[in-house]
């Protein structure tokens, strides 16, 4: 033992041979079974409630996504009836101005440029210079000379 | 190496197998390394016994960094550690359990003398728990300096100084014995 230069070498040598017994091998194994037995269940049981959960999620999200575009038809439904119609674009502004233009336009028709100009200077001098505004009845009263 | 891979590979599959063969293939060594350090049996098989059920139940999600031994017997170290305190703190006190620890040769290490074959580890007994377990794990389970240090939480330098005063003291004990 003195001359035990290296005293590592030694101790890695002396290393101890023990051996476990069968009945520490049932013991641990028997209980490191049942260890992943219960953790095996664990994770098992885990990814079914998450796909059960996707699975809520899913359908959660697809009913969301009906009622949103349920609502949004009705609401567009209702209001489309309730749109005020488009308003009908006159040329004329006045049924004076109606009546002038289609009287100018049969004189064009009949007899060109000369018709109408002759058209003109009859209205003109039947008429005088007047208010565009005027209504048809006043019209009439007036070329009836009434 | 490969081999160690795939069985942890099929024991994170849940092979009962693979279990099966961890245990058979370091069963010896953890049992060797939990009697050395406890000195006594019966609570290095419940250490062992301990490991292996935490083991189990870390199947699925079990990763390997280094060694499946490294990390099995770092596991032991740890585990025995904390029968050694709980021990200590029972058998003597609190307050004397660095004291028992030293180099008389009390209860503990008659029946390491009696429980363990050969005559190094009635040896490894007399010296303090710590310094007891860094040589053991340095020079019998070939782990590094660098890797038990991290393995007990303490400095490098902690753990090499505590391999050396262990080896100065079973040193002096030997020499001790024989000029007895």
């Amino acid at each position: 033992m003195k001359h035990i230069e290296n005293i590592e070498e030694h101790v890695r040598r002396e290393k101890p041979h023990v051996t476990t017994s069968w009945s520490m091998d049932k013991r641990v194994l028997d209980d490191s079974y049942a260890a992943m037995d219960e953790r095996l269940a664990a994770t098992k049981q885990g990814p079914a409630a998450a796909i059960h959960m996707r699975r809520t999620m899913r359908l959660a999200a697809a009913a969301a996504v009906t009622i949103i575009a349920a609502a949004l038809l009705l609401t567009l439904g209702r209001h489309t009836p309730n749109r005020p119609a488009p308003q009908p674009q006159f040329a004329a502004q006045s049924p004076t101005m109606i009546v002038s233009m289609i009287s100018l336009r049969t004189a064009y028709q009949q007899g060109g440029w000369e018709a109408l100009d002759r058209q003109f200077r009859d209205t003109l001098g039947q008429l005088g210079p007047g208010p565009s505004s005027l209504s048809m009845q006043q019209l009439l009263e007036s070329s009836n000379g009434s | 190496m490969i081999d160690e891979k795939i069985l942890v590979w099929r024991f994170n599959r849940g092979s009962k197998d693979a279990l099966r063969r961890i245990y058979e293939k370091y069963k010896d060594d953890l049992l060797g390394l939990a009697v050395t350090l406890l000195q006594d049996r019966s609570f290095a098989e419940d250490v062992v016994h301990d490991v292996f059920v935490s083991f189990a139940a870390s199947t699925g999600t079990f990763q390997l960094s280094g060694t499946l031994r490294g990390y099995l017997s770092t596991c032991v170290a740890n585990c025995a550690r904390d029968r050694n305190r709980l021990r200590a703190g029972r058998d003597v006190g609190l307050d004397s359990a660095e004291a028992a620890d030293c180099d008389f040769a009390g209860p503990l290490e008659s029946a390491a003398d009696r429980e363990v074959s050969g005559r190094l580890e009635s040896l490894l007994a007399r010296l303090p728990y710590e310094q007891r377990e860094v040589i053991v794990l340095h020079l019998h389970h070939e782990m590094r300096f660098r890797q038990i240090a991290n393995a007990l939480g303490v400095s490098i330098n902690t753990v090499q100084s505590r391999y050396r005063y262990g080896l100065d003291r079973l040193r002096s004990i030997l020499n001790g014995m024989v000029t007895e």
